[in-house]
């Protein structure tokens, strides 16, 4: 006798007829048929990934849950801080490190994330941040931070005067990171009210008027923002005027009613026709009173440089202190 | 067994219809809820001849069929039939391998191997292996020989086999409505186990299925069918007979058939006339009702003759104690049972469904798709693999009583 497998019919059975069919040879109703069963399947594919995704999240979710977490993970200390920053970021992980001052030995599962992040906002530099732990041992800062469109002089309470600077949103805050030449570029703001709020200050009204002008001179005049010195916001809500004064001491006088383009470009040929044709003068040049655009001529003072007269402008700022907060 | 419920559908592309029954079978039991029929097109003596009338109407009973039961159809048993189909004997013998000569599953495996390894010729597939009982030392054994002691275990198989491409014509008519074919079941196996009782079987039963195209037969010997066959002639030869012995239409010659048709001639009077329609309006004719039954009849003996012939040595009225149960559109015919027990020279009925079936599905135009429903679930039940479980018998009888 021989064995099973060697005698095992080599006959073909029906079963052996393949029964998938082109679609062009079925009828409408087996074509719909078809159709539906695509969709049935899809549905039930997506239904599927979806409740993985979901099961993952929830995963995720408990993970992070540190009363679901055993003991020994919860005694691991932070070994790694992580900084994230958004792009055109200036901070490292020695400012986070600083600033987030955790203690020695702190363990991951033991840390406040939401404290930690309110003293990481508490820095005007940081414009949202978030915090996450990576098992076992990191903790990772993600944050995105104010660029700086001016600077002011002032003193913060308790502490000496110093140089802040201010976003465009009118944060103002300290600063740091930033390379020396781009704060000297910044020009420096006058002509208002700056108002203490708990241990920094409350955000300057108007700056974003303010920032779109200095952000248009600086990417469409880049010659002329490059003169700017002092950017005064006296007259801007009462007037919705910008005054600037130049490092020559010459002022000009935006109007906020109108697109700024228009005004610098004038200015540019103005500025052109002024070294071409009259020797060197301080200039008031008025942008407020639309196609009429007077220009007053006053005698330039020898060495005058508004480069070094710009820290005189600082008693300009008026810190007010009635309205600090009452605590 | 899986305890999901699935909607199974019994097609039955026949010459003259095509009907679909749609079944609700939860693993366990089986409940009719869907019925679909329409006249068959494209179809001559059960092989697909024009395929997209074919699926045309097929699929219109499908749908409909579906519409009745509200429940989309998952797969199909499939029926079966046609002149290309036929079948041989085969068997195996091995010797029992254990020392103490007990059968082990080893043995049994080897043997039914052996009995079905014959090679068929090109082009034709086979359709099904039907097991006779086995037989342990030439002992009788009608259930399964493990475990039981003897020296020479023999099976046999009869081995229905058909040509490929007229198979393949058929499965594809139902995968263009998208449905997978689950079981192809001969028809003769489906209508049979229908119309005739386990006892019958255990004693020897012809089984007759007498379609439009063709008529199927099954023998069965000992409680399992023993031999099968197609022979590719029906009712619709019996309306072409008229049709061209009175000079009628096709239409006009069935018509005859159905009313004044008989498988034995009765009329003893030559000049007895019947009216073609019997409205009396102009263009109506009579014939000789003895001419009628002569066509009729004498086309009926040669079809049973035929039939008794192709069984050769496997039927004789001893082995089929229990006679020869007529089924199928033409087993209608008048007459048709004393014909078939003159032939035969056995007892001969008409084949009825069981009492559980619902009334309006006891025409034996049904028994077909019945039938398939019924044998192909069971086929299935039966197979042994895992997750099987017995006892699926007592479940089936109440499957076609919820109908």
């Amino acid at each position: 006798m021989t064995t099973p497998a060697a005698n095992a019919s080599a006959s073909r059975t029906w079963r052996d007829i393949p029964q998938p069919l082109k679609p062009r040879a079925m009828s409408r109703g087996g074509r719909w048929r078809l159709a539906m069963a695509l969709v049935r399947t899809g549905s039930a594919v997506a239904l599927g990934g979806t409740a993985l995704w979901g099961a993952w999240r929830v995963a995720a979710a408990l993970g992070e849950n540190s009363r679901a977490m055993p003991a020994a993970a919860k005694a691991v200390p932070v070994k790694h801080l992580e900084l994230r920053t958004a792009g055109g970021g200036v901070l490292d992980s020695g400012w986070l490190r600083r600033t987030l001052a955790l203690p020695a030995g702190a363990a991951l599962m033991e840390l406040d994330l939401d404290r930690l992040k309110e003293r990481l906002l508490a820095e005007g530099q940081v414009q949202s941040a978030n915090l996450t732990r990576h098992f076992p041992d990191r903790l990772v800062a993600q944050i995105a931070e104010r660029s700086p469109v001016a600077r002011v002089r002032a003193a913060a309470p308790g502490a000496a005067e110093r140089m802040f600077l201010v976003a465009r949103d009118g944060v103002v805050y300290p600063g740091s990171g930033y390379d020396e030449a781009l704060l000297d570029s910044l020009p420096w703001l006058d002509g208002f009210a700056l108002v203490r709020a708990g241990a920094g200050f409350r955000p300057i009204r108007g700056m974003d008027v303010v920032s779109d002008l200095l952000a248009r001179a600086q990417y469409e005049a880049g010659h002329l923002y490059a003169e700017w010195s002092v950017v005064s916001l006296a007259r801007l809500e009462s007037d919705r005027e910008i005054e600037v004064v130049t490092r020559a001491g010459s002022t000009v006088v935006f109007s906020t009613r109108s697109d700024f383009f228009p005004q610098l470009a004038k200015l540019d040929y103005m500025r052109d026709y002024l070294a071409a044709n009259f020797p060197p003068v301080r200039v008031r040049i008025d942008f407020t009173l639309g196609r009429e655009v007077p220009v007053a001529f006053a005698p330039l003072a020898p060495g005058a440089d508004a480069r070094a007269t710009a820290p005189s402008l600082s008693p300009g700022f008026n810190v007010s202190p009635s309205s600090q907060p009452k605590h | 067994m899986s305890s999901r419920t699935t909607f199974i559908g019994a097609v039955e592309i026949g010459t003259s219809k095509i009907s679909v029954l749609v079944g609700e079978y939860t693993g366990r039991e089986l409940a009719i809820i869907g019925r679909g029929e329409c006249s068959s097109r494209g179809v001559i003596k059960g092989t697909v001849v024009d395929y997209k009338a074919a699926s045309e109407s097929t699929h219109t009973a499908l749908q409909q069929a579906e519409r009745d039961a509200g429940e989309r159809i998952d797969t199909v048993f499939l029926a079966q039939t046609g002149g290309h189909l036929e079948g041989f004997y085969n068997e195996a013998a091995v010797n029992v391998k254990a020392s103490d000569n007990m059968i082990e599953p080893g043995d049994v495996q080897t043997v039914c191997d052996l009995a079905k390894a014959k090679q068929l010729p090109a082009g034709r597939v086979v359709v099904h292996h039907i097991r006779r009982p086995f037989r342990v030392d030439g002992r009788l054994v009608p259930g399964s020989p493990e475990n039981l002691v003897g020296q020479r275990l023999d099976v046999g198989y009869w081995t229905v086999h058909g040509q490929e491409q007229r198979l393949a014509d058929n499965i594809h008519v139902i995968r263009g409505f998208n449905l997978e074919v689950r079981e192809l079941v001969l028809s003769g196996l489906a209508s049979g186990h229908m119309v005739t009782s386990a006892e019958e079987r255990q004693h020897g039963v012809l089984a007759i299925d007498l379609g439009a195209g063709t008529t199927d037969f099954v023998l069965y010997r000992d409680g399992a069918p023993h031999t099968t066959g197609v022979v590719p002639v029906g009712g619709t030869h019996l309306t072409n007979d008229l049709s061209i012995g009175l000079r009628l239409t096709e239409g006009q010659a069935e018509k005859l058939k159905l009313r004044f048709g008989r498988a034995s001639v009765v009329t003893k009077d030559k000049a007895q006339k019947v009216w073609l329609d019997g409205n009396f309006a102009i263009g109506d004719r009579q014939f000789s009702q003895q001419a009628i039954e002569q066509i009729t009849c004498a086309r009926t003996w040669e079809l049973l003759e035929v039939v008794k012939k192709k069984l050769g040595n496997a039927f004789t009225p001893d082995t089929c104690a229990a006679g020869v149960v007529l089924t199928g559109g033409t087993a209608k015919l008048p007459g048709l049972a004393e014909a078939a027990a003159k032939v035969f020279g056995v007892p001969a009925h008409l084949g009825e469904a069981p009492s559980w079936v619902n009334e309006n599905m006891r025409d034996p135009g049904y028994h077909t798709a019945l039938g398939l429903l019924y044998y192909g679930v069971s086929a299935q039940a039966e197979k042994p693999g895992p997750g099987r479980r017995g006892g699926f018998f007592s479940g089936v009888k109440r499957l076609f009583a919820n109908s």
